[in-house]
């Protein structure tokens, strides 16, 4: 009998162990008091050893198996055990603001003041001592060429292929109509008006609102206490002087 | 008669004003202070005084929390100052943990929860990916490894961390969950 075959049920029994152990299987799928009398029948033909060896990791590996297996009766037996698949259903099934405001529900965050102390401002230190310079650090990772982060106008839009220039003019003139009729003389919500389902599309929507308003055909305007931007569509240009103002698209609708 | 009571009451004021001290200030990596060092700080009826601290801190939405310790020790369990009740959503965002990774966080910990309390963590991104975007569910697990919500052994198996033990009700997480979806089928 070659050696392998000999301590093939051994080696068997350890690859089940560690399968179990890690994943989140059953730890009672596993038989121990079947692979105990399996490891004392066969200790007698031990006499390397190399194979004693294999047998007591086989045997570890079963005690790490009855760890698990008390752990999953503890935790069966707390109030914490729901079935995995009603709870993974259940969070598939939930928005993110119901996840986020569940979470909140049930957090207590720990209140700490946070202090320097000598060993933290060493190691400080030490740390800004050995960084290496950025464009060093990004070469493996990302090559050392690379455009700097920039703006990119309707020129090069157009030359990019993302808008043709009738698509953009006529997407333009949508717009600028949808506002005022939306707005019809009276200042509206700008978030409601760029709002959209999809981030692509509020994105698109709000590029081309600041394209109207930067034509004058729209204007903004900002309450700032309360945060709110406004917007309005113009049948006439306007004139005056323009200010540029940041707006962020939020990801989430 | 009354000067001993008053010497007492003297005694347990410094105490508490010590424990409040010493539960306040980080010390190392993690916040919170053991039971043993509890004990060295502020003698053997330490449990006393943590609970009068805890009566007088609740003024100001705050309680003495024990992280018991896994092997039940007295001496390794964890003690921390933490809200009484739960923030709103508003007062989370300033945190320091965006808001959008405390729902993944919520949904790591359910699953977690789900599986007996330990999962492989190639499970868990899968899991989670359905939802989420991919460099947010591995960014997010990283960083709740490295912030002790979570804890990743050698094996790469997720389990729910001291810190997730130390702030979460899970109990009250895993009611919410189910009742919201129940809701949500309702309407």
């Amino acid at each position: 009998m070659g050696e392998d075959k000999k301590l093939e049920d051994l080696l068997r029994v350890i690859e089940l162990c560690r399968s179990v152990e890690t994943s989140s299987a059953n730890p009672f799928d596993v038989d121990i008091m079947e692979k105990i009398l399996l490891l004392k029948s066969k200790l007698p033909q031990w006499r390397f050893l190399d194979e004693l060896l294999v047998d007591s990791e086989a045997l570890l590996e079963l005690t790490q198996i009855v760890k698990l297996q008390d752990e999953w009766l503890k935790h069966r037996a707390s109030s914490l055990y729901i079935d995995p698949l009603l709870i993974q259903l259940k969070i598939k099934l939930l928005s993110r603001e119901a996840l986020i405001d569940a979470f909140v529900k049930s957090w207590h965050p720990v209140a700490q003041l946070d202090q320097l102390s000598p060993r933290g401002l060493e190691r400080a230190f030490v740390y800004w001592r050995d960084l290496a310079p950025m464009n060093e650090r990004f070469r493996n990772e990302f090559g050392g060429y690379g455009a700097k982060p920039g703006v990119v106008d309707y020129q090069e839009l157009v030359s990019l292929g993302v808008f043709t220039k009738d698509q953009f003019e006529k997407s333009l003139a949508d717009l600028h109509a949808e506002l005022l009729s939306k707005s019809d003389g009276q200042w509206i919500d700008y978030a409601e008006f760029v709002g959209a389902k999809e981030f692509e599309t509020r994105v698109r929507r709000a590029y081309l609102l600041a394209f109207l308003i930067s034509e004058g055909r729209a204007s903004l305007k900002t309450e700032p206490l309360t945060g709110r931007i406004w917007t309005i569509g113009l049948s006439e240009k306007a004139g005056g002087p323009s200010k540029s103002v940041a707006i962020s698209v939020p990801e989430a609708s | 008669m009354e000067a001993q009571e008053a010497q007492e009451r003297a005694l347990l004021e410094r105490k508490v004003r010590k424990a409040f001290q010493v539960l306040v200030l980080q010390r190392g990596r993690n916040p919170g202070v053991k039971g043993w060092e509890m004990k060295r700080y502020l003698g053997r009826d330490y449990r006393k005084i943590v609970e009068v601290l805890s009566e007088e801190v609740s003024g100001f939405g705050l309680e003495v929390f024990e992280v018991k310790a896994p092997d039940g020790s007295e001496d390794a369990s964890r003690f921390l100052l933490r809200f009484r009740e739960s923030p709103t959503v508003t007062e989370a965002e300033t945190s320091g943990i965006r808001i959008d990774d405390l729902a993944v966080l919520a949904a790591t910990i359910a699953f977690v929860n789900s599986k007996q309390g330990r999962v492989a963590r190639r499970e868990v991104e899968q899991f989670l990916r359905e939802k989420f975007p991919k460099w947010r569910v591995e960014y997010s697990l990283d960083r709740y490894v490295k912030r002790g919500y979570l804890e990743q052994d050698e094996r790469t198996m997720l389990h729910v961390g001291w810190r997730t033990r130390a702030e979460v009700d899970e109990k009250t997480l895993m009611t919410l969950i189910l009742a919201r979806t129940q809701e949500a089928a309702k309407k």
